[in-house]
């Protein structure tokens, strides 16, 4: 009975004692509101300067990323990096994609960010503005690292207000697969850099068996990987050249939309609602589609279907009526300006930013590496494949439609609407013109 | 022991869950609202006081007024489908037949999974081509991306997993009955129907009322089964969109916290409504009780 | 007419119980489905038309499942923030209760109210507030975040002052003849009559913080430090379509309160029925 007793008398003075604890910590943060965030990042500061002496305590360093195909690539950098720095491990961390912005923003403001993660081109401006980023502009000047190393003037597009914040990690582009045994059994040519739209739509025509649910395209209602390209080879737009204006209402945006659509109206693809019951991509990968447009980051995917394995390859996208339009976007490696380990941090994002890494990454085939000179590893990495077409493409590429704070905001409302065009409810035209009036309106609030 | 000393142990006993509350659920609370004042910039480090600016854009969103429909929708579907196949089944269990407690396991099962597991193996069992339901049914209907079908998707997941503790409570309710009352009306030759009808239901009505509101109160709260059954491109999101999701999308995708708190006010301002009402007959199912 | 009548009770007792196994049957279904899926391939979950068993049970499923993401750590962080969330809240609301129900202090009204008004609001209303919380904290992202706001919960102490209040004066009163104080009343004498409302808060606490999903969802993002609920929305944004990975994952994550319910029926189905009572 005593030694009950006892027991919940401490559990009381626990209890007394975490209560007291607790409203502490309320009232001492309940007081400085305003200038929180900068005597967060004084303090930050100090301790990263007091910790460049000592810096071979251990550590370990979060490196977040989004996809997963590129997870044992990331991992084995990291490994790379700790055999050289014994001190400090690396723990990859996947947050998929379409969970990733929303986490991050989530975590940015708490100075919860991961110490180094992949930044996307169109989010980049939201985070920098924000001063969740670490500049490394100092490190640029001092010659620690050197933006010119990097294919395709990739460093610049991590520079806001004349500060660098981002070490190019690689850069994608856009292609078509295709199923060589549909084209065989159909005995129709394969897809080659002569073709244009036109061809595109009368061949998916030609393979599709709908009765038998084989189609020769899928018409996915997608932006980077799918209408964009179309909309830039029509001639439309997708962002005004200065960033201010949608060009989603652009005639000839209208014109490339309802053109994809019309594939699905002729059964050459399958409808919307398939393909959000089924990925187009697995529907690829278990061999029910002729064409898909893809990026070269899902080569090592669709290769690992044992269905498709060895029956595919990848082509250029298609001419349109203006160009071959393609979207290069290039990911760069950032670290957190209030990660406790900035030192450290800093030591692993110059590894990621070296040749040894781009190696790594190219001979893995998780991604084109943004290295100089580093790209034809990658393009070897898969001998069977023609991956050439994606480095050749980059040349003629548009880039993202990136450079301005309104991106996170009408990003995952584009899907939205879009959704109600592909699904039906609404019109193509209507749609397009939605988009464009959500736009203008996110640039309008988010100069 | 004098008062004072046991004033002091009084507050003492109280003090844990009284702080906690007013630190982590009342202040909120409250904050929410202030939120909905205000309008946040760059993550929210920068705020301006902008008033009504936040509900006068929410009351002019037709967004908003299709998202509330749609909540009231689920929940004018969902509570009435639950009461009846609930009181159904409590009906049936309150006859003396074998195998009562396997029946109510069974039916209880729904009750203790997970929501978004769920939600998941019912993506499955609607899909268009190859799922289980048309197979069986012989349908032809895109369950879940059909506008039209929907929402019947999500209450049907709803009643799914609410049938169990509903049935529960209603079968609780059915034992309280006095025997006497129907044997009285087996003399008098009743039938089963219009035993139910003029004994069953009548004292009934405590028990069916609170659960009503307490399946309403829930209805009002449904998010778990939309995020993981309807999805992010679907396009029948807009039709079957709650509040809940709407604030959770605001809020936390379209960076938009003060946004989102105006929306979840709402959700406050209908769930006092039925509180206040649940009050207001509380006696009737406390006496019963 | 005695034989017809009890004929017809037969007849209905027939009907009665295959409606009842129909229903069954039904109410099982999604756990079947979630099973046989799981041990398909993509093509066999995907086939038209539909194929029921798969030709050889594949449990490449689950490893894929466990390898791409962090079941572990779902499990571990599950398993400690339901166990947090339970024994906190039990401890600090039967204290709660008891003072509230049987000892007169100033102010018992109004602070009592305080902590009952809460339980009027809808939790999403909760959910931006305490994220700026544990932001300003630095608890985003952590363990602790998935349980430290509710550490108290009004609805256990609401619940179980109505169960304090049932009880009987006279054996309080002996023990404040014997000097105790009052936590010792409330100790030895007083906590012991409400088990079963302990047990029954305990086990609603468990199956509230075991499925909830929106919470962890907004408040943390590393693998690590998901719950299983979370975890399951990760997966489903990592595998979109690929139904076998899924349905191994949400079985996994369902299990564990599927076997304790098996094992706990009927202080289960009390305790949830009990919850029903909220407000």
């Amino acid at each position: 009975m005593t030694i009950r007793k006892k027991g919940w008398i401490s559990a009381l003075s626990l209890t007394v004692v975490t209560a007291l604890a607790l409203t502490g910590c309320g009232s001492n943060n309940n007081g400085g509101d305003s200038n929180n965030g900068n005597t967060a990042n004084k303090t930050d500061n100090e301790a990263g300067s007091k910790n460049a002496g000592a810096s071979k305590e251990n550590v370990t360093l979060t490196y977040t990323i989004w996809d997963q195909l590129q997870q044992p690539a990331m991992e084995a950098i990291g490994k790379e990096f700790t055999a050289e720095n014994p001190n400090i491990k690396v723990k990859v961390e996947v947050i998929p994609w379409g969970d990733y912005w929303t986490k991050m923003s989530a975590a940015a403001p708490a100075g919860t960010l991961p110490d180094v993660f992949w930044m996307h081109s169109g989010q980049f401006v939201k985070y920098a503005s924000g001063k969740f980023l670490e500049p490394i502009t100092d490190k640029v000047k001092n010659g620690e690292i050197n933006l010119d190393d990097y294919a395709a003037n990739l460093g610049s597009i991590y520079q806001l207000d004349g500060e660098n914040y981002a070490i190019p990690k690689d850069f994608d582009t856009i292609g078509l697969a295709y199923n060589k045994e549909l084209f065989d059994q159909a005995n129709v040519p394969y897809p080659d850099d002569t073709w244009d739209y036109a061809k595109l739509a009368e061949v998916a025509k030609q393979l599709s068996q709908p009765d038998k649910g084989i189609y020769g395209f899928a018409a996915k209602m997608d932006t980077q990987g799918g209408y964009w390209n179309d909309i830039l080879a029509n001639g439309g737009s997708i962002l005004s050249a200065d960033g201010t204006k949608s060009g989603y209402d652009d005639p000839a945006s209208i014109e490339a939309l309802k053109a994809r659509y019309q594939m699905i109206v002729d059964k050459a693809s399958p409808s919307h609602q398939q393909m959000t019951d089924t990925d187009s991509t697995e529907m690829f990968k278990s061999g029910k589609i002729a064409m898909i447009f893809e990026g070269d980051w899902r080569t090592t995917d669709i290769d690992a279907s044992d269905i498709i394995k060895g029956k595919w390859n990848w082509a250029p996208l298609p001419k349109g009526k203006a160009k071959r339009g393609d979207i290069i976007n290039g990911l760069g490696n950032v670290m957190s300006a209030k990660g406790k380990h900035k030192d450290e941090a800093w030591l692993f994002l110059k590894f990621l930013g070296s040749k040894r890494a781009a190696e790594i990454t190219a001979e893995m085939g998780a991604a084109i590496p943004a290295f100089k000179d580093t790209q034809a590893a990658w393009v070897k990495s898969r001998p069977q494949l023609n991956l050439q077409v994606f480095i050749d493409q980059a040349a003629e590429a548009t880039p993202y439609p990136a450079g301005t704070k309104a991106y996170p905001v009408w990003f995952p409302k584009e899907s939205e609407i879009m959704a109600q065009a592909w699904g039906g409810k609404i019109s193509i035209e209507e749609g397009a013109k939605q988009v464009a009036e959500m736009m203008n309106k996110a640039i309008e609030e988010n100069k | 022991m004098n008062s004072r000393s046991r004033y002091v142990w009084a507050y003492i006993m109280i003090a844990p869950t009284l702080l906690g509350t007013v630190l982590f659920w009342s202040w909120p609370a409250v904050y929410s609202i202030y939120l909905s004042f205000l309008k946040s910039e760059d993550f929210g480090m920068v705020n301006h006081w902008v008033g009504l600016a936040n509900y006068e854009k929410l009351f002019k969103d037709k967004e908003f007024w299709k998202n509330l429909r749609n909540t009231l929708y689920y929940m004018i579907l969902f509570v009435p489908l639950t009461l009846v196949f609930s009181t159904f089944f409590a009906v049936l269990l309150n006859a003396k037949i074998r195998g009562l407690s396997a029946y109510r396991v069974i039916f209880f099962l729904p009750q203790v999974t997970m929501p978004a597991a769920a939600a998941m193996v019912w993506v499955v069992l609607f899909a268009h081509d190859y799922g289980l339901i048309n197979y069986v049914l012989g349908t032809d209907v895109a369950w879940i991306s059909d506008t039209r079908f929907a929402m019947f998707a999500l209450v049907i997941v709803g009643v799914w997993g609410a049938i169990g503790l509903n049935m529960l409570l209603i079968l609780a309710g059915l034992q309280g009955i006095p025997k006497a009352l129907y044997e009285a009306a087996e003399i008098d030759g009743a039938v089963r129907f219009r035993k139910f009808r003029y004994i069953t239901l009548p004292l009934l009505t405590p028990t069916l009322f609170f659960t009503t509101i307490v399946l309403m109160i829930g209805a009002t709260q449904v998010f778990d089964s939309i995020y993981l059954l309807i999805g992010k491109t679907n396009v029948a999101l807009p039709e079957v969109r709650s509040l809940v999701y709407a604030y959770y999308q605001n809020s936390f995708v379209y960076y938009d916290q003060n946004y989102g708190a105006a929306i979840v006010d709402m959700l406050l301002v209908i769930n006092l409504i039925l509180t206040g009402l649940q009050f207001a007959f509380q006696k009737k199912w406390v006496t019963y009780d | 007419m005695e034989n017809r009548r009890q004929a017809a009770d037969r007849s209905y007792n027939w009907i009665i119980h295959v409606v009842l196994i129909a229903a069954s049957i039904v109410m099982i279904i999604p756990f079947g489905w979630m099973i046989l899926t799981s041990f398909k391939t993509v093509t066999e979950a995907t086939q038209i038309p539909v194929k029921i068993f798969p030709s050889h049970p594949d449990f490449s499923s689950y490893a894929k499942a466990f390898e791409k993401t962090d079941f572990k750590h779902y499990y571990l962080n599950t398993a400690f923030t339901a166990l947090m969330k339970t024994v906190f809240p039990v401890l600090f609301s039967s204290m709660a209760a008891y003072a509230f129900a049987r000892i007169r202090f100033p102010g018992r009204t109004l602070l009592f109210f305080v902590i009952i008004s809460v339980m009027m609001v809808p939790n999403p209303v909760f959910y931006t507030p305490q994220y700026l919380l544990m932001s300003k904290w630095g608890l985003v992202n952590s363990v602790t975040a998935l349980w430290i706001c509710a550490l108290v919960s009004p609805f256990a102490t609401f619940m179980l002052r109505q169960f304090f209040l049932g009880i009987s004066k006279e054996l309080e009163e002996a023990a404040i003849l014997d000097g105790c104080n009052p936590f010792q009343t409330f100790r030895h004498i007083m906590l012991p009559l409400v088990k079963s409302a302990l047990v029954a808060i305990v086990i609603i606490q468990l199956l509230w913080s075991w499925n909830e999903l929106q919470w962890p969802l907004i408040i943390n993002s590393s693998p690590d430090k998901l719950t299983l609920s979370s975890g399951l929305a990760t997966l489903v944004s990592m595998f979109s379509t690929n139904y076998p990975i899924l349905m191994a994952g949400a079985l996994m994550a369902v299990i564990p309160m599927i076997v304790l319910f098996f094992i706990f029926q009927k202080k289960f189905i009390e305790g949830v029925a009990f919850s029903a009572h909220k407000g």
